[in-house]
């Protein structure tokens, strides 16, 4: 195959002058996530062995629940998640524009830069600097970094489009395009703050209109970084394994729009029967259930995609990782709309059955469709096989066993939760008090803590599993391919 | 072909469920023998045992003094059980004949409600814990069984639905994924109604 670079290397053996993909990057950045997802699930481990036996914080301030979960969540979002977005983003942009990643040294750095953001990061939080808002809970400073850092993301990643040598952007560009802009102006809206110290700062925000707007910013962060983010990942990399292409592009695109349209409204929902408006609820009541279209769109698309590529799935424990993550996209995605309807909510709200659905996202969604992304990727990028295949497919079942058990345990402590704290007795008062109703959560919380053990073990075993195969091998070199059809300049 | 079904054949799913597949796969059940045979009878156990349980011991939902019910309000709550439990046993059995398409499967509807009651009887039987109607223990007797249930479906499906085993496995993710939308409806819809004041009173 002729290549587009050929001809500057005519007659000069210097091979520095032909352009290859800057694959290192998605390599570290692949490692970072894997590296932050054994951490932070630990500290989930931790937290979730706190609700169980409290005595596990030491009155050490640093093991505290407060501390450690915030930690937790930060360390999955910006640790986990963001490292796998970029590293996925970086990786597959080059592939759809034909073009190696513009700016390679802004790309190093941000990526390195994110990592020590996220440690410092997760530092200060175990110091007990927070903010007190919900996955924003990082003081000011921080917040700057994050926001020049995404910037900078942004910068290389559409750089990288504007320098593309094929005309269509591909669908995935959409979704990862997405989840920079909206991305940077959640976190820098959310975060406007009047500083007091170098760790302490006010909201810009009063009242009932900060509450809005932080559940604007952390709705969308689950839907524009945990879904928008990872559908980007999917529709690069499903149609990649599966070796088809997307079932129907012109869905993907309808529904790009409909998801990026609907979701932004969709915040108010988490603060239903609170001191702000009722249509405001209402509002956000109506486009949370609107939301339910697109996202089962995209999932019959995914699902419709693969499903002509079954030979596939014999040799491939990566491909049955992102059919079981479409399955949880299916659950998450219409269970969190039930939840936004009011009469739900009213039992549901403040209970376990949220966290519940949260991690049929985090774990069935987000993880699995990243996990078999991975196993995909990572062979791909040093050229080699799977260090071990059976070990993958073990951990596709500690997987499934692990969200499976979270999920159930989670909706029984949920649901008997939330009965228990609306039951009056016959003269109009609480029947129970929250303390016994905590108490009799532990044999649930028993059970979340096995499932927790048992996908972190899971994810253990990745990590290990991925490290010998990358161990001893350089990143396998890729040259652009030559564009035939849809030329920028045609 | 085999048009029944042997009664005993459900007892070896837990001795040899491969016996089991292997023989369902010869067979060519009707929708109406399969469904009378076993189905109606199946989705009769929970409601029962769990009416019986209610009556004589009271819903424990974890804290404080069990939970007990007008005997009005639990035979309807049985009744609206045994409903939702064969809504569940056709609307999935039907799922599948529908996915079977894709999936290259038999289509005879009977072969289907096969599949759903060879899944579901783990369930049913397991259900004998609503006798003591203490969710947790509930929790703790029945997550076993639905992972025995999800390990026949795994393993059954393509043996029975004669397809490979890479088209079974998405075929059993796909029911997997309409299950627990089915399931976390079933809780929403029951929630919602309580919340609204329709159902059971139990102080809510």
């Amino acid at each position: 195959m002729a290549l587009p670079l050929v001809s500057k290397m005519t007659g000069n053996a210097n091979d520095a002058v032909v352009e290859y993909y800057h694959d290192d990057v998605v390599r570290f950045l692949v490692m970072c996530s894997l590296v932050w997802a054994v951490l932070a699930m630990t500290a989930g481990v931790y937290v979730a062995a706190e609700l169980i036996w409290p005595g596990l914080g030491f009155d050490h301030p640093w093991l505290s629940f407060g501390r450690l979960r915030a930690l937790h969540t930060n360390g999955i979002i910006f640790g986990f998640g963001v490292s796998a977005l970029m590293a996925t983003a970086f990786y597959s942009v080059q592939r759809t524009c034909h073009v190696p990643l513009a700016l390679p040294k802004l790309a190093w750095f941000t990526g390195v830069a994110w990592q020590f953001g996220v440690l410092a990061g997760g530092l200060s939080l175990l110091a007990g600097m927070n903010g007190g808002k919900e996955y924003a809970e990082l003081e000011w400073p921080f917040d700057i970094v994050i926001a020049l850092l995404w910037v900078y993301f942004g910068l290389v990643f559409f750089t990288t489009i504007a320098r593309r040598k094929i005309k269509p952007i591909y669908v995935s560009n959409w979704f990862y395009g997405g989840l920079i802009i909206v991305i940077a102006m959640l976190h820098i809206v959310n975060s406007l703050a009047m500083p007091a110290t170098w760790f302490k700062s006010y909201s810009a925000f009063p009242g009932a209109q900060d509450a809005i707007v932080q559940w604007w910013y952390g709705h969308n962060a689950v839907g524009f970084l945990l879904t928008g983010g990872f559908l980007g990942m999917m529709y690069y990399f499903l149609p990649k394994h599966a070796d088809r292409p997307i079932w129907s592009y012109r869905l993907s695109i309808v529904a790009f729009w409909a998801f990026t349209y609907s979701y932004i409204w969709a915040g108010p929902h988490h603060l239903h029967y609170n001191s702000i408006p009722d249509w405001v609820q209402n509002l956000g009541m109506g486009m949370s259930l609107i939301l339910l279209a697109p996202s089962w769109a995209t999932m019959v698309n995914g699902i419709m995609t693969v499903s002509s590529a079954w030979e596939k799935l014999r040799t491939d424990p990566a491909l049955k990782f992102i059919v079981l993550s479409l399955a949880f996209y299916g659950l998450a995605t219409f269970e969190g709309p039930m939840m936004a309807i009011k009469s739900v909510n009213v039992v549901s709200h403040f209970t376990d059955w949220t966290i519940g659905h949260v991690h049929s996202g985090a774990l069935g969604w987000n993880a699995m469709i990243t996990f078999g992304t991975f196993y995909f990727l990572v062979p791909r990028l040093v050229g080699g096989k799977l260090y071990s295949v059976r070990m993958a497919n073990a951990h596709f079942w500690m997987a499934l066993a692990g969200t499976m058990l979270y999920v159930l345990a989670m909706w029984g402590a949920g649901v008997s939760q939330g009965l228990l704290w609306l039951s009056l007795d016959q003269i109009g008062e609480l029947s129970f008090s929250f303390k016994d109703i905590m108490a009799s959560m532990v044999p649930y919380y028993l059970l979340r803590l096995v499932a927790g053990l048992i996908f972190l073990a899971g994810a253990v075993m990745m990590t290990y599993n991925l490290a010998m195969t990358i161990k001893g091998r350089p990143t396998v070199k890729v040259r652009p391919p030559e564009v035939t059809a849809y030329r920028v300049d045609s | 072909m085999r048009t029944t079904i042997q009664s005993w054949l459900f007892f070896r799913l837990l001795t040899k469920p491969s016996v089991v597949f292997v023989e369902l796969s010869e067979t060519r059940p009707s929708p109406y023998s399969v469904f009378f045979r076993f189905i109606f009878w199946l989705a009769l156990i929970p409601p029962v045992f769990a009416y019986i349980g209610a009556a004589n011991f009271g819903w424990h939902l974890g804290a404080a003094e069990p939970l007990f019910m007008s005997n009005e309000e639990l035979i309807a709550i049985s009744i609206a059980y045994f409903i939702a439990l064969l809504f569940g046993f056709i609307s999935t059995a039907m799922i599948a004949q529908w996915m079977a398409a894709t999936y290259g499967a038999r289509h005879s509807l009977g072969i289907h409600f096969a599949v759903v009651t060879i899944v579901a009887a783990p369930l049913a039987v397991g259900s004998i814990v609503h006798l003591y109607p203490h969710v947790f223990v509930n929790v703790l007797v029945l997550i076993p069984t639905l992972i025995w249930s999800m390990y026949l479906l795994y393993r059954g499906l393509p043996i029975v639905l004669k397809i490979g085993p890479e088209r079974g496995m998405l075929m059993a993710s796909s029911l997997i994924g309409w299950l627990l939308v089915a399931a976390v409806s079933l809780l929403g819809l029951s929630v919602g109604l309580w919340g609204s004041g329709i159902g059971p009173s139990i102080g809510v």
